[in-house]
């Protein structure tokens, strides 16, 4: 102890420290509420709500802990050495000037150790959980592709397992609940991050490359998630979600899928908004049954990858419309498709239905880059076509009706 | 880098400049910014700063010679012979059945050579001995020459050969590498010949600056040695 | 090139007029105006430049900042495009890191590293000015985008293949290219010439042992740009190629691996973090000691914890992959190496609480801002240490979290060791002290405008928040966190405007009623101190024989039985005159600022029109011409003080400190 007078001034400091300590902590403490509240953060990271998330909650909690800990002694120790030492304006010069100690080797090698070793058994529970994480990609029960592109998200279900795909969506993942799920993550330009924070950590979908993670949500559900690496232009408005069904409705979405798409009656407004679908539309976006062969790269050259005639399914340059209605979302997963659902057939359910919200769809299909940043000039993302408002309302019409 | 290398060079040959100077050394001089050319560790502050100039350089090599390992197998690594003649005509070889080994191992030995003249040059500037020291610096810099001349001759063949830049990734990664390493060649070669024009200038060769630069030209040297073992001698 | 003067024997000299055939330019000579500071070599004026052009660059990158945060301020903010907002993100990072936090902490080391360390001035003064007016001007050119087609818009980190041609058609990526190979030049150069400077330039007796930490930390910083920055170069060369060649090294379709970028980038951005970090500890083991009275804990720990930093700094740089897709034996071995990188971080912190304990606060602003940085910077250390762990940090990377994060080292740590850097030198700089009571204010705005703007972000990130996002909607529940952020955002700004105000009223008071603050107002311990100030252009009148670890301090205080110190002189009486004449120092160029006025020519010349090139290469080839013919110390030139005085050779040499066989002795190399 170095100071000589150790009096009654100090005491005020004290109590003050010792407020100001209280309440950091007690702020912190409300801090964490607020974070793990859950309603209203749909992307919440320390929500989990799958197998994999709840292994990445477990191993960061403690950690969360502990580092609270050592953030109240650093901040509180502090706070308290400037009450206890601080020189008041009525000290003289020079009196009571404190030891001069250069140091004490033993403490320091004290506090060099200590830490280490907490880290030390940090690090083998981290690398514990890397390998787990690495063993339920590895063990999935079934696997989806995953293809990013600027700036919306591509699905592929090889269901007959013939290494073609056989259903092709976009934005909307589904997966049945309570299985574990690979996701093979791929690119189709630029690096882009696949992210459903309440089932699993973020995987960058890099071209040239296939990253393979684990999905396994608890319960039937949506479940948010968000492109999470800068991909350019629209990257914040490149938005996707995992819909968890139970077994049964993920089969009777299965099969919804494998079907051909709904024809509409002749002579009616959808059949009409067909007619301008093939000569407007369909150059980029695929209904099942049309053949684009060979949809044009951003390169000008067709992608032996995707599309062409040996992949009838796959769609060119925009997400596959064959099921539409099916989805929640259109554009990235940025614009309600729904503007209300039917009672009992609710967002959870294999086949949404209620009212469809014709007002998105119209206002996208009238100036798409003014509804989403696009770089439409260069091939990426939905261009303004310039239709009148009768080819928009027939073209809503057919839209709507593909289930 | 290249750009950092022009300013080192500046530096180097500005001390050079200093063998103009009036300047007697006196009392005044330990008076002076630098107190002498005492320094704290004997070695001057310009070999020092070569020195260290040439960790960093092995740093730059490092990571050229790390994109070159990373892509000289990547798929695509085929090139079509001739393919000036017609798209695409002749057959696909690798990038390494291009590779005139004898003649690269005979400019890389001219290259070795250099540096042995390059020492020459060095002990010469040392015992003051004028006109040796422009013999082996002109020596050394005739061999640099050669060998960038050889290196010009090989780019050109395989040019022709239908080997572009922009061929694949590891053509573009063969020249990025080999092109870097001649720049440095070159640059050494300029200094060389600076050295051997303050030859001169003054009554007494500049031994430290032609030390500086022999450090230089060595570094080059060995870099080579690296490249060649790395892009012609491992398959 | 200084040492010419000493190395050339006698005998060999040319005539004297040789030096005067230096071509058509008389060799500038001004000390005072305008000019002085264009072509100066002095260390010091070249210190103060880098602070001046960075605080420039703060007031820009800051405006960026405050753009950001309008416009996320609400949900579908509509201030900015999206294509902007992703140029003015990209543009606020690249500026704050490499026109802001590097040069401020170049500022400081340029100006004391030589004073620490008892030198006149560095190793190669010219280069030193060419450092500088490199990074200035390839700042400037950096900037020009704005003003020719738009900004850099791939983020500070540029990943491949969202910065080729075919992604990014404008010219920012390439704006960035070069401009940060323009930077790198500068850096390079500083980095070499100030590890020559402590290396070879202490005074007699500092040894290693004996250095200020903030000269260690500087050094170890040093090392770290010398080995990082060519890394770097290679990724932007091969960037450049690939898009003004054709080559495809990063583009995936044709044999190219994006991930070849990253490892690239991150095995110069993660040593570049410490080199943003470092000297800020430094400065604050200055300032803890200072103001405790009490020499720094544990300087051999604080010392070796820095070097160890610095060397697992350059084993840690895929941390920033674990998202990336590595495989997890890569994941695994960088996630354990970077959690032990926390273990000398953590040394330092608790080394720094024990200077402070038991000694005798005097909470001037400097302290504030230092203690400060302790609390600040242990959040940020303590966030780091959440996201070494790799799977939580794929929950965490690239989102606020990690804003959060970087910013409470940054400006928690960096920014605050500079400003409270500034108040402690400043007296140095300027010879006047700045207004301790605007200090106060300006240190608690800092210090609540800054947790109000990113304490927020960690709850924003662990929300969900993704960084880079132009927009985000009503129902992600991000309004709250984003309004306090935005506040915090312009309390920061008011902060830096006090700061400014500051300045400008301390130095009116100080130029209606000048008050010599005297060589050492803060009864401080290093070097510096123990000469005027403002430090004449000299430095030291004779070089000053070290005896121990802060040197300084003991020639005033020695101590009692109970080891308090016990003063023996007065600060006045052992600090130097500044009056010394006749003093050799390195004259005033042209050419390092025409040299490195070619280099951005080059640059334009390249995106735009040869012929820009051509004239940008004459610049260079003549400017190396006139630096190779002009001697660093033009002839006769004496110490341009205030008078003009006759050099008294024999007067002068009695008077000095060392000869060079003492010197010699005393060193420990």
């Amino acid at each position: 102890m170095a100071s000589t007078t150790p009096d009654r001034s100090h005491t005020r400091g004290y109590v003050i420290a010792g407020v100001l300590t209280a309440l950091m902590v007690v702020g912190t403490l409300l801090l964490l509420r607020n974070i793990t509240d859950v309603a209203g953060h749909p992307l919440n990271t320390l929500r989990p709500l799958g197998d994999q998330a709840r292994k990445i909650d477990d191993l960061v909690v403690p950690v969360f802990a502990v580092a609270g800990i050592v953030f109240v002694l650093v901040e509180g120790g502090v706070i308290f050495l400037i009450a206890r030492f601080r020189r008041r304006s009525d000290d003289a010069d020079g009196e009571g000037d404190p030891v001069q100690i250069h140091g004490n080797s033993s403490l320091e090698w004290a506090w060099t150790a200590v830490p280490a070793l907490i880290l030390a058994v940090i690090a083998a529970f981290n690398v514990a959980a890397i390998w787990d994480l690495e063993g339920d990609a590895q063990n999935a029960e079934m696997n989806v592709e995953v293809v990013g592109q600027q700036w919306w998200w591509e699905f592929r279900y090889d269901t007959n397992e013939d290494g073609k795909p056989d259903v092709i969506t976009a934005n909307q993942l589904v997966i049945p609940a309570d299985t574990t799920v690979g996701v093979n993550i791929r690119s189709n330009d630029v690096i882009h991050s696949f992210w459903i924070p309440t089932l699993n950590g973020k995987r960058d979908a890099v071209p040239g490359r296939v990253h393979k993670i684990a999905l396994h949500a608890d319960k039937p559900g949506i479940y948010e998630g968000q492109c999470t690496e800068y991909c350019g232009l629209s990257h914040g408005y490149m938005r996707m979600q995992v819909k968890a069904l139970t077994k049964a409705d993920y089969e009777k979405w299965l099969d919804n899928q494998l079907d051909g798409p709904v024809e509409p009656k002749a002579d009616t407004p959808a059949a009409e908004g067909k007619a301008i679908f093939n000569t407007k539309c369909a150059s980029c976006h695929q209904i099942d049954g049309y053949d684009t062969s060979g949809a044009p790269t951003a390169s000008g050259e067709p992608d032996p990858e995707y599309g062409g005639a040996d992949h009838p399914l796959v769609s060119g340059n925009a997400p596959n419309l064959t099921h539409l209605m099916s989805r929640d979302h259109f554009a990235g997963g940025m614009f309600p498709l729904y503007d209300s659902y039917d009672e009992g057939a609710a967002r959870t359910s294999a086949m949404p239905s209620g009212d469809p919200s014709q007002g998105e769809l119209g206002d996208w299909l009238r100036d798409p880059p003014g509804k989403k940043p696009m770089a439409s000039d260069r091939a990426r993302g939905m261009p303004n076509l310039n239709l009148s408002e009768d080819e928009i309302d027939k073209l809503v019409a057919y839209l709507t009706t593909l289930k | 880098m290249t750009d950092v290398v022009t300013a080192e060079e500046a530096e180097d040959t500005a001390q050079l400049g200093g063998v103009a100077e009036p300047h007697t050394p006196g009392p005044e001089d330990s008076h002076g910014i630098h107190s002498g050319h005492h320094t704290n560790t004997g070695i001057s502050n310009e070999k020092l700063a070569m020195w260290l100039f040439l960790g960093s350089e092995c740093l730059l090599f490092g990571g050229l010679i790390s994109t070159y390992l990373l892509y000289k197998n990547r798929p695509g690594a085929l090139i079509f012979k001739d393919a000036s003649e017609g798209a695409r005509a002749g057959s696909p070889v690798r990038i390494s059945e291009l590779f005139d080994i004898p003649f690269t191992s005979v400019s890389s030995f001219v290259l070795l050579a250099s540096s042995l003249t390059m020492v020459f040059a060095v002990t010469a500037a040392a015992r003051n001995e004028q006109s040796r020291l422009r013999l082996w610096l002109g020596a050394t810099a005739g061999l640099g020459a050669v060998f960038i001349g050889g290196q010009v001759y090989e780019f050109t063949t395989f040019v022709r050969e239908g080997l572009g830049y922009t061929s694949n990734v590891s053509s573009s990664a063969f020249y990025t590498l080999t092109g870097f390493h001649g720049v440095h060649v070159t640059l050494g070669i300029l200094m060389l010949l600076s050295c051997l024009a303050l030859t001169y200038r003054a009554r007494r060769p500049p031994a430290e600056a032609i030390e500086i630069v022999g450090l230089y030209w060595h570094f080059v040297d060995v870099i080579w040695i690296v490249i060649f073992t790395v892009i012609y001698l491992i398959p | 090139m200084a040492l010419i003067e000493a190395r050339t024997p006698a005998e060999l000299s040319p005539p004297p007029q040789q030096t005067k055939q230096l071509g058509i330019f008389a060799r500038p000579v001004e000390t005072t105006g305008w000019k002085s500071w264009l072509f100066t070599v002095d260390h010091k004026k070249v210190g103060i430049l880098y602070g001046v052009a960075s605080m420039f660059f703060f007031v820009v990158g800051g405006s960026e900042a405050l753009l950001i945060r309008t416009q996320l301020a609400r949900p579908g903010g509509k201030l900015l495009s999206a294509a902007l907002y992703n140029q003015v993100f990209t543009m606020h990072g690249i500026t704050l890191v490499f026109l802001v936090v590097m040069p401020m902490m170049a500022a400081l080391a340029n100006f004391l590293l030589p004073l620490q360390i008892g030198a006149r001035d560095v190793a190669f003064p010219r280069l030193n000015a060419f450092s500088f007016w490199c990074y200035l001007f390839g700042g400037l050119f950096l900037n020009s985008a704005w003003f020719l087609g738009g900004g850099a818009d791939g983020g500070w980190f540029n990943y491949a293949p969202n910065s080729s041609v075919t992604f990014s058609p404008g010219h920012g990526i390439d704006f960035y290219a070069l401009g940060l190979l323009i930077a790198g030049i500068a850096s390079t150069v500083s980095a070499v010439n100030l590890i020559i400077t402590v290396i070879n330039m202490r005074a007699p007796g500092m040894t290693w042992m004996r250095l200020p930490v903030f000269t260690w930390m500087t050094l170890v910083t040093q090392f770290l740009l010398v080995f990082s920055l060519p890394v770097i170069t290679v990724a932007l060369f091969l960037l450049m190629f690939d898009r003004l060649f054709g080559s495809n090294f990063f583009n995936a379709s044709l044999g190219g691996d994006p991930l070849l970028w990253q490892h690239l980038f991150w095995i110069f951005g993660h040593p570049e973090v410490y080199i943003m970090i470092l000297p800020a500890f430094g400065i604050t083991s200055e300032l803890i000691p200072t103001f405790s009275r009490k020499p720094i804990f544990g300087y051999p720990f604080m010392v070796a914890s820095g070097i160890a930093i610095g060397f697992m700094g350059f084993g840690v740089w895929a941390h920033h992959m674990f998202a990336s897709g590595m495989g997890p034996v890569a994941v695994t071995a960088f996630s354990v190496s970077t959690m032990f990188i926390a273990v000398p971080t953590g040394v330092k912190i608790l080394n720094w609480l024990a200077t402070v304990y038991g000694g005798r606060l005097r909470m001037t602003t400097s302290m504030c801002f230092a203690l400060g940085l302790v609390s600040m910077f242990t959040i940020g250390g303590l966030s780091g240490v959440t996201h070494a762990l790799a799977p939580a940090d794929t929950q965490q990377t690239d989102t606020y979290y990690i804003v959060a994060h970087f910013h409470y080292v940054l400006f928690g740590g960096s920014i605050f060791g500079v400003l409270g850097g500034y108040y402690f030198w400043w007296p140095k700089f300027f010879g006047h002290m700045l207004d301790e009571k605007i200090g106060k204010w300006h240190f608690w705005l800092t210090l609540i405008g800054m947790n109000l703007t990113f304490g927020p972000m960690h709850m924003l990130g662990l929300q969900g928040m993704s960084r880079r996002i132009f927009s985000y909607s009503d129902g992600q529940g991000f309004d709250l966190w984003n309004l306090v952020a935005t506040i915090g955002a312009f309390t920061i700004a008011v902060s830096l405007l006090v700061f400014f105000y500051n300045c400008w009223v301390s130095y009116r008071r100080h130029k209606a009623n000048p008050q010599d603050p005297g060589p050492d107002p803060w009864d401080a311990r290093s070097l510096e101190w123990s000469v005027p100030s403002p430090v004449p252009e000299h430095n030291f009148d004779e070089i000053p024989q070290i005896e121990e670890f802060d040197d300084f301090w003991h020639r005033k205080y020695g101590h009692d039985e109970n080891g308090r110190p016990v003063k023996i002189a007065d600060a006045a009486d052992v600090a130097q005159k500044g009056d010394a004449t006749g003093v050799h120092l390195p004259s005033p160029s042209y050419w390092p600022i025409v040299l490195a006025a070619g280099l951005p020519f080059i640059a334009y010349g390249l995106i735009f029109n040869l012929v820009w090139a051509a004239i940008g290469a004459l610049l260079v080839i003549v400017s190396i011409w006139g630096w190779v013919i002009e001697p660093s110390t033009a002839p006769h030139a004496e110490h341009p003080g205030e008078q003009q005085h006759e050099p008294e050779p024999e007067g002068d040499g009695g008077e000095t400190a060392t000869t060079a066989g003492e010197l010699e002795e005393a060193t420990v190399d």
